[in-house]
């Protein structure tokens, strides 16, 4: 029986080709499904609400969001811009002022009464505040978004929908 | 010397070319896992749309006050204290207390009073009797949501669900905001 001999010689390599390209197409289906936009969001128990209209934002528009947790912080884009326990005195409002100026600045402006030539910002404020954080904290983004020179009026509070809920969120 | 270096040529063209695909798969699998370790799958939130009152800060406009049907939330009994942890809600020990922990009022246990125009009730599906007579009356009644000390978001939020199943789509907040 003249079975095959092992020559020393030959190169004994594997095909990476078929391997590559399994990897290539599971980083193309990873890209794909990550959402960037979901990276705006914090971890907070959301209340559930019947009647909310669901949230499909525009990946490619910037959308201003402030993520409250229950201790009361106040959250966006992963950087802290008010907490309770750090942000006393006077000038504890000062970075969330600068970034709520700044949010309203980006935005597009309408009149505040139909013929008038006083402008103010037309898009909304997500505010994702957790079900249990006590209400006072979204009370002072309100108060925030109020003030003179920002004069942002349009507001969102995000919700979990009954569906979202049922699926084990 | 000629024929040795015809042969020194041959080898060379003999030798295979070869791309060098260790490094391309080492970033590739560091890619992979990457997307692999920062995937959170996207979950469908909801937004209930809110206003303030629009001339907050700008005093220019003299618009004519509009009648609107006030909500008032009051805590009657502000329910059990619990910690929040990564794993939900847990019982407030002594040992919290001792520590000066952070507390948070569990959502089931609250007691909450309503207050719409002049009716007071505790229960939510009275809420939504009472502000589907007022937009019955007038359809372009609005209604403002006037929270008071201690009230929590799960409380105003399902306030303003309740106004939304009712049919109200224009909801302010009130701007007595708790100091």
């Amino acid at each position: 029986m003249n079975l095959a001999k092992h020559d020393s010689e030959t190169d004994m390599e594997m095909d990476m080709t078929p391997m590559i390209d399994v990897v290539f197409l599971l980083i193309i289906f990873f890209m794909i499904i990550t959402d960037m936009t979901q990276q705006d969001l914090e971890d907070v128990d959301l209340p559930v609400a019947e009647h909310a209209q669901p949230d499909k934002p525009d990946p490619k528009e910037w959308r201003p969001v402030i993520n409250v947790p229950h201790d009361g912080t106040m959250i966006i884009k992963k950087k802290t811009y008010f907490d309770p326990d750090v942000n006393l005195g006077p000038e504890k409002w000062n970075d969330l002022d600068k970034w709520l100026k700044f949010a309203a600045d980006n935005m597009e402006k309408a009149p505040i009464a139909p013929g008038s030539n006083v402008n103010v910002p037309d898009e909304p404020v997500l505010i994702r505040a957790d079900q249990v954080t006590p209400f006072k904290y979204v009370q002072y983004i309100m108060e925030r978004c109020g003030q003179d020179g920002t004069q942002i009026w349009k507001l969102q509070l995000a919700v979990s929908t009954p569906d979202t809920n049922e699926g084990g969120e | 010397m000629a024929k040795k270096k015809g042969s020194a040529l041959r080898e060379i063209m003999n030798e295979k070319c070869e791309l060098q695909m260790t490094p391309m798969i080492d970033v590739t699998f560091l890619l992979l896992i990457f997307f692999m370790c920062t995937l959170k799958f996207k979950v469908l939130e909801g937004k209930l749309g809110a206003y303030l009152p629009k001339d907050v800060g700008v005093n220019t406009s003299q618009a004519e006050p509009v009648e609107k049907v006030d909500i008032r939330l009051d805590v009657l009994q502000p329910g059990t204290k619990m910690r929040q942890t990564r794993d939900g809600l847990v019982p407030y020990t002594d040992e919290d207390i001792a520590a000066n922990r952070r507390f948070v009022y569990s959502p089931g246990t609250r007691k909450i009073r309503y207050t719409v125009g002049t009716k007071r009730t505790t229960e939510l599906p009275e809420v939504v009797k009472s502000l589907k007579a007022f937009i019955k009356a007038d359809p372009e009644k609005k209604a403002t949501i006037d929270p008071r000390t201690d009230i929590n978001n799960l409380d105003v939020v399902l306030v303003l669900d309740a106004a939304m199943d009712a049919g109200y789509t224009d909801i302010t907040f009130k701007g007595s905001f708790e100091r």
